[in-house]
């Protein structure tokens, strides 16, 4: 079987191509605020790499969130684009499970003015204490696996692609149509606009 | 040769196949509106969010109302600005995986050169023209002395006319979208507050802050003194003076350039007073004046398609890392 992975959702662009159980082509880097430019070259780069085309892909594995709201949509318009396209079966993967697969703890993405986004995951990828949009509290489990820091022991996240693409495999594909981001947080006019109807009722 | 051309630099997600530039497969228009009505204006976020759900749907809606598939489609052209950066990048991303799996061509396309070419679809472009490009972001006059060639000959300097009218109508208590409704309600009144001709000057440029300031003062007076504004009357006066100005200016471009071709694009091509102006202006000069049908005024991905026939023949073919631009200029 032949995988596509695709996690724009963090600092860190993610592109793999799996082939029978071997990853034949992986990116992984700091590309900073230029995912929008670097997706299509490296997705080029990943298919001449592993001499695949797009259409010989059996499924996608896209992260829809949470994270940059710019970046998440970035993968998930190329992906679903990409599934609905070709007929790809496309299954959504969490940013903060792909954080935390290659060691168990709690995986963070610094969401502003105190707030994060946390999902705490096992070695077996069981997302224990699910993910949320939540303030920073010392509740949650160490250590923290995160791009940023958030105490002297965070860990920075190391990624295995096919850990999580195998924990997944078989998870049943959603339409492309309707695999949408998982923001976890509405947007600011959207709140705005809910506690002014909850005040006036 | 047919385009397959996608716009979401604003709130309308959209689709189109164009035939050679001229000939309107198929278009969707997904608008979203009536979502933004609740806000009171277009939230960025909000928009990019609706955009990603649902451009692979307007896509297919597409393909299916041409009776075609992406084999059969040549090129993939794409508004990449100026715009709201993250709407147009789910439309620029969604249009580089095309391109990219399909292997075509992918074409860039400027969103004032589209609103400008929406006027091809109506008839074949006749050069020299002067382009008065007007809308809630642009208020521009641009000469062409041939196709796909562009010199802008000036702009606003400050507020673009679409915003100064929805401006204008927050004051005088005209829901969203305010522009429209300023129109019509200008038709029901009389012109009786006096209000400055804004830049009346030797220019091709134009301002329109300080009539939207002159609006706000008088609304504000005309309170203080407990006289109750008559929103018709205001509308009337502000948009005559608009209109006025113009006109004014775009009637100096055409006979400074000697140029017998106008042509009218954008949002604000729509508004009648502005249409009843130009017709009238373009009647006594003897110029050829086309006004696009009121379904291209907004943003639609036709338009896209159109131009973007034109940008393929100069030679506009981007690469993959092809980024979106919130400003720029149209070259």
């Amino acid at each position: 079987m032949k995988y596509l992975f695709i996690d724009s959702a963090t600092t860190n662009l993610v592109v793999a191509i799996i082939n029978n159980g071997k990853i034949s082509y992986i990116y992984n880097n700091n590309d900073g605020h230029d995912t929008s430019s670097k997706m299509m070259p490296v997705l080029s780069e990943a298919f001449d790499k592993a001499s695949l085309k797009p259409k010989d892909i059996d499924k996608i594995f896209v992260v829809n969130g949470p994270g940059s709201f710019t970046g998440i949509r970035v993968g998930l318009t190329v992906a679903k684009t990409m599934a609905y396209s070709l007929d790809i079966p496309i299954v959504p993967i969490s940013s903060l499970e792909v954080m935390a697969s290659r060691s168990a703890g709690t995986a963070l993405i610094n969401a502003r003015r105190g707030y994060v986004f946390a999902g705490t995951y096992d070695n077996d990828l069981n997302n224990v204490y699910p993910d949320s949009y939540v303030l920073m509290n010392d509740s949650l489990t160490k250590p923290y696996i995160s791009y940023d820091n958030f105490d002297f022991e965070t860990v920075k996240p190391n990624i295995d692609v096919l850990k999580i693409v195998i924990k997944h495999e078989n998870d049943e594909a959603v339409n492309p149509h309707t695999i949408n981001p998982n923001y976890l947080k509405l947007t600011e006019a959207e709140e705005k606009l809910k506690k002014h109807d909850r005040e006036s009722e | 040769m047919y385009i397959l051309a996608i716009e979401s630099s604003c709130d309308e997600t959209s689709v189109s196949i164009i035939k050679d530039g001229c000939e309107e497969v198929s278009t969707v228009i997904l608008s979203q509106m009536n979502t933004h009505a609740n806000y009171g204006g277009v939230v960025p976020e909000i928009a990019s969010r609706m955009h990603v759900e649902n451009i692979t749907l307007v896509i297919d809606d597409a393909l299916r109302k041409a009776n075609m598939k992406m084999d059969d489609i040549d090129a993939i052209a794409v508004t990449y600005g100026p715009g709201l950066i993250g709407s147009l990048l789910v439309g620029l991303m969604a249009a580089k995986t095309l391109a990219f799996i399909y292997n075509k061509p992918l074409i860039p396309v400027h969103h004032i050169a589209g609103h400008i070419y929406a006027n091809n679809l109506v008839k074949r472009l006749e050069f020299p023209l002067i382009a008065l490009v007007v809308s809630g972001g642009h208020t521009e006059l641009i000469y062409m002395k041939e196709d796909y060639s562009f010199e802008k000959l000036g702009g606003t300097l400050d507020d673009a006319v679409g915003e100064a009218y929805d401006k204008v109508a927050r004051v005088i208590d005209v829901p969203y979208p305010g522009g429209p409704l300023v129109d019509k309600l200008a038709f029901e009144g009389e012109n009786t507050y006096d209000l400055p001709l804004p830049l009346n000057d030797d220019s091709y440029n134009f301002s329109f802050s300080g009539l939207k300031s002159a609006v706000i003062n008088l609304a504000h007076n005309e309170k203080q003194r407990g006289h109750e504004i008559i929103k018709e009357n205001m509308a009337c006066s502000f948009q005559d003076r608009v209109v006025e100005i113009l006109v004014k200016k775009t009637m100096k471009a055409l006979k400074d350039y000697g140029v017998k071709n106008l042509i009218v694009a954008g949002g604000v091509a729509a508004n009648k007073g502005l249409r009843n102006g130009l017709t009238e202006a373009c009647e006594e000069a003897h110029v050829n004046l086309i006004i696009p049908e009121m379904k291209y005024c907004t943003d639609n991905a036709a338009m896209i398609g159109a131009a973007g026939y034109y940008a393929y023949k100069r030679g506009d073919i981007a690469d993959l890392d092809l980024n979106s631009k919130a400003v720029t200029e149209l070259k």
